[in-house]
């Protein structure tokens, strides 16, 4: 019997469909693809993206403390729209003297490095955000609740139209 | 009478776009409407060799455009379809012996005479790519389920969209290897047609008869049992308006295939 029972497994085995493996080179193609197409799509670099991410840790890193290593800037395609997802892991939001400092500083650091005073540093971050985003103005609505209590974590996603 | 001009374009090369073109045009003379292939890959002429023709052609579209010869004269009838014809390239000259203005004009005049006018584009989105997109009002995106085809195609689709005379393209998906799709090495149909968001018009499964078709000079639309053959077929029924369902191309073909697909149903039910 133990003979015919490995037989029919070695034979079943055979005629048994694949299996789905998630490492299948098909959903690797298809990821990568997804991905390049969008910045072929947006013309956005992967350097412009770079800065862009850079730019976006600085202006929010005065209101919210985060975790920058797990901030996270993706591409969703939803029918023709195509969305950037800003996914930011919040630690604790600032207090009120604390962001109050945090925009002291750096508009400090903008009168030391330019001539020019700059009124409100936060327009000018927004003006950059903007020129990367070509025409269109992107909405970027404000988080309205924090998770106050330190050492916690909640991800606030922000969508802005590309 | 005013036919339609199709440009049957790509991006990438290899994909099939000089097959694509020889089986549709030869499927829809077959259906008895008047035909013109107009190969505009200057300097890399292949329509010709795909049709059989290229032992009888005496004039080239260069030839046309530089008036050393009426556009009839030019134009080289198939060998079994007298509905079939012609216009070839010059395989000695480059992209820059024509203008878009000129391709156009061609174009335009053949479609008067014409039911259907296939310009056979070059690989690239450069000037003949310009050139080939500049005649027609529809466009035919051939791509296989690769990746760097359909990047290109994405790109393609990207100029067609930008261009006010062309009203309609859809996407022709070639060389699809069901096995492969079904052990998920390869891209579904479902998931280019996603990507690209652009309606189909046809679904070519890998056929080897397209080598032995091209070394005989036969479109493989002639062949009534080759499965590629038949698909172009459907391709053309549906550029004529009919809806004509996509193959089921999951079922198995083969002697052994058959067999096999017997034992895994027995199996199931035990």
């Amino acid at each position: 019997m133990g003979i015919l029972t490995d037989l029919y497994n070695t034979v079943a085995k055979f005629f048994r469909p694949q299996e789905e493996s998630e490492d299948a080179s098909k959903s690797v193609a298809t990821n990568r693809l997804k991905l390049v197409l969008m910045q072929d799509r947006t013309n956005l670099t992967p350097k412009i993206l770079e800065q862009m991410r850079g730019e976006l840790i600085d202006l929010l890193s005065r209101y919210v403390e985060m975790d920058k290593e797990l901030l996270e800037l993706n591409f969703e395609q939803e029918g023709d729209q195509v969305a950037l997802m800003l996914s930011i892991p919040v630690i604790r939001a600032k207090d009120e003297e604390e962001i109050e400092a945090a925009l002291n500083a750096d508009k400090d650091a903008e009168e030391e490095s330019s001539e020019e005073t700059a009124e409100n540093s936060d327009e000018m971050d927004e003006e950059a955000v903007n020129q990367q985003e070509g025409d269109e103005t992107p909405k970027v609505s404000a988080p309205e609740e924090f998770n106050k209590n330190e050492g916690s974590e909640s991800a606030e996603e922000q969508h802005v139209e590309a | 009478m005013t036919g339609r001009v199709i440009v049957i374009t790509s991006g990438k090369g290899g994909v099939g776009k000089t097959t694509t073109s020889a089986n549709i045009g030869t499927a829809l003379a077959k259906d008895g409407y008047k035909v013109v292939l107009i190969d505009t890959d200057l300097g890399l002429r292949n329509l010709d060799l795909l049709l059989g023709l290229e032992n009888r052609i005496v004039y080239t579209i260069v030839d046309v455009i530089e008036e050393r010869c009426k556009l009839k004269q030019a134009l080289v009838k198939d060998k079994k379809n007298p509905n079939l014809s012609l216009l070839a390239a010059a395989q000695t000259r480059d992209k820059t012996a024509v203008t878009a203005e000129q391709l156009k004009e061609i174009c335009d005049t053949l479609k008067e005479e014409n039911d259907f006018v296939l310009v056979d584009c070059p690989a690239g989105i450069e000037q003949g790519f310009q050139n080939a997109v500049a005649g027609a009002s529809e466009a035919i995106v051939v791509t296989t389920p690769e990746m760097s085809a359909i990047r290109d195609a994405d790109r393609i689709i990207g100029l067609l969209e930008a261009k006010e005379e062309i009203k309609s393209y859809k996407l022709l998906l070639n060389r699809v290897r069901p096995s492969l799709i079904k052990s998920n090495e390869m891209m579904s149909v479902d998931d280019v047609v996603e990507i690209l968001s652009c309606p189909l018009v046809g679904i070519i499964p890998e056929d080897t008869g397209i080598i032995t078709s091209t070394n005989k000079g036969e479109p493989i639309v002639n062949d009534e049992n080759a499965l590629a053959g038949k698909a172009y077929r459907n391709v053309a029924q549906r550029i004529l308006g009919e809806e004509v369902p996509f193959l089921d191309l999951d079922e198995p073909k083969g002697f052994m295939a058959k067999i096999k697909n017997a034992f895994s149903k027995l199996k199931a039910k035990v």
